[in-house]
């Protein structure tokens, strides 16, 4: 078949190599072989990687994992009942909770205030949608130890600065103080992820008709009934998957916190997942730290059937 | 510059209305500009502050009054950094595993998503809830299972396990953004190609693939910052030194010689250079792919 389109343009010999690529070709083009090798593959690695990992946090679940050896015991549901009946991980749900929050709020009014800014037409936009972009590219715990290095209490520039304002009297250790170190992890964490909801919600300002703002300006509205009547209306269902998706992220962030931190000072950022890394690599508890991991999981799939009812996939891949 | 919406205007003070037009909006406009100077100096001026220490010299660090503009620079931390410790395993290291994670994504993805536009299975739904489920999950979640589970299959402290399980964070995002991509793809060029005689493989090839560029691009670069930004997976399924990747090798120079900033600070400041090369490159790119859900 594909010989004849071949031989119209330019004359080929039809050696054995070709015919062996003809008949390759007309093997691959089969419908169920070419369904089978395109999307098998994806999806059996997806099943490796992301769906046995979590099955095999089950099955450890209801068992006593050997720390130095892979021997497995039996115990039921007691991995579980150690956990819930541990108070540090309820603090840390308490913890993980406060940093959620925390992030998310400060993401958001930084994130939707960049936003509406990039939403007017300037010169330099695309210069500054790079600059913007740029903290997402710097590998989390770099920006951690970065965080670390201004902040030092003596020698840190943000202590200087403040000091040389006349602002603090003397040097703060802004990551080893309990009073202090939460604030400066949501601070330096939003420095990170802010982006993302400039960008989620910057998509969709951008849907929204000019002609709507224009009919409001000849109906006499302030701005601020603009943004209340127009803008508002129109990015609620994507702040609410911001505040979602974002909300989940945080809770379950590690990177970060255990670069910075590692849950200290005192525990006073000991989230769940930092819980779940100490009850594995610290306590050799692997059970417990499985057992952790599954609550955590299912917390997600209440967010994913959350996320599912305003985000229809369906709506955004053909699916029939 | 057309004055088009005013979103960002809280509600005006009275006095604002006694002034002319054209001053309000250069009002407006200076007022424009000063958020995003502040905005840009938030974002740069830690960069800067990177650069600027990692050109100090060792002694240099301990002066509380050193200017903000780095006196006597020096490229010493720089040349010790390669010659004195082991970054240069580490980076290696991060090119390998970068690399494998970048192949595999973008391959598996393209291939997936070319089938689940344009091939009949059933229950297509499910595949989407699926993929964005995986997509969810935080790196934490999967490494403490990861761990009990490649130890038991002996891929913990190798090359093909460390890939193969940061691909699972990056893998489920990628093959959506070709499912959506391969869509914008007309099949009308594919189905023209096989009336011409071309057989369906041949379409895909020869006419899909090139025309899913954008979209492959855009996968690569995303599964680039996966997996340069990669900590959490690395650090549990690599434990032994001669495994590590950047972002673990930085955290042991912080750990063993906190008190060297500058050095930290240099290899910081190359572990970022990629990121700095790509993002005005590659902006468009990258941009395209975070407009579902947003990135962890």
């Amino acid at each position: 078949m594909s010989t004849e389109v071949e031989t119209g343009t330019h004359r080929t010999e039809k050696t054995s190599l070709t015919k062996i690529k003809d008949a390759v070709y007309q093997f691959l083009s089969k419908e169920k072989v070419l369904g089978a090798l395109t999307i098998g593959p994806a999806i059996i690695l997806y099943i490796i990687v992301s769906l046995v990992p979590i099955g095999w946090a089950f099955a450890a679940s209801f068992h006593e994992v050997g720390a130095f050896s892979p021997t497995w015991e039996f115990v039921g549901l007691d991995n579980y009942f150690a956990v819930i009946d541990d108070p540090k991980f309820i603090k840390s749900n308490f913890t993980g909770a406060v940093f959620a929050g925390g992030s998310v709020l400060v993401q958001v009014i930084f994130g939707v205030g960049f936003a509406l800014v990039l939403n007017k037409e300037f010169k330099y936009n695309r210069i500054v949608r790079a600059i913007g972009l740029t903290p997402y590219l710097i590998p989390t715990v770099i920006v951690g130890f970065l965080a670390l290095w201004m902040s030092n209490q003596q020698w840190g520039v943000i202590n200087r600065l403040l000091l040389d304002a006349g602002m603090i009297e003397h040097g703060i250790a802004w990551f080893s103080r309990p009073d202090t170190v939460m604030p400066a992890l949501v601070l330096t964490n939003s420095w990170k992820f802010s982006i993302f909801v400039t960008i989620m919600v910057l998509a969709r300002l951008q849907g929204i008709p000019e002609g709507f703002y224009e009919a409001a300006s000849m109906a006499g509205a302030t701005p601020f009934q603009k943004f209340r009547d127009i803008t508002l209306p129109n990015i609620k269902n994507i702040l609410f998957i911001v505040v979602l998706l974002r909300g989940v992220w945080m809770f379950n962030k590690f990177d970060i916190i255990w670069s910075l931190t590692r849950g200290g000072p005192a525990g006073a950022t000991t989230t769940v997942p930092v819980y779940a890394y100490n009850q594995a690599f610290q306590s050799y508890s692997l059970g417990r730290a499985s057992a952790v991991s599954v609550l955590l999981f299912l917390l997600l799939v209440v967010a994913a059937i959350l996320y599912f009812r305003v985000f229809k996939p369906s709506e955004e891949v053909r699916v029939e | 510059m057309k004055e088009n919406s005013n979103m960002t205007d809280t509600d005006a003070p009275r006095w604002i209305g006694n002034l002319s037009y054209q001053t309000r909006d250069k009002v407006r406009r200076f007022g424009l500009f000063l958020i995003l100077a502040i905005m840009a100096a938030v974002i740069v001026f830690p960069l800067y502050w990177m650069i600027h220490t990692s050109l100090l010299p060792a002694d240099r660090m301990y002066n509380v009054d050193a200017p903000l503009i780095p006196l006597n620079p020096t490229l010493s931390n720089y040349v010790e950094l390669f010659t004195k410790t082991g970054f240069i395993t580490y980076l290696v290291n991060s090119i390998i595993m970068g690399t494998g994670v970048i192949v595999t994504t973008t391959v598996m993805a393209t291939l997936g998503g070319y089938g689940l536009t344009r091939i009949d299975i059933p229950y297509k739904t499910a595949f989407a809830r699926g993929i964005l489920l995986g997509y969810m999950f935080p790196p934490i979640l999967l490494a403490i299972p990861m761990y009990i589970f490649w130890r038991q299959i002996g891929l913990l402290n190798s090359y093909p396990g460390a890939i193969l399980a940061i691909t699972a964070t990056s893998l489920p995002f990628s093959l959506w953004l070709m499912w959506q991509f391969f869509q914008t793809v007309p099949e009308s060029l594919e189905e023209s190609a096989q009336m011409a005689g071309a057989e369906r493989f041949r379409a895909f090839y020869e006419i899909a693939l090139p025309l899913a560029k954008p979209g492959i691009i855009a996968v690569g670069t995303f599964s680039y910052a996966v997996a340069w930004n990669a900590y959490t997976i690395p650090k549990v399924v690599l434990p032994q030194q001669e495994f590590w990747v950047l972002t673990l090798g930085v955290e042991n120079l912080v750990i063993s010689n906190q008190i060297l900033w500058p050095l930290v600070m240099a290899a910081s400041a190359i572990t970022i250079l990629p990121a700095l090369l790509f993002v005005y490159t590659l902006q468009k790119y990258l941009l395209r792919g975070f407009r579902t859900g947003g990135v962890k």
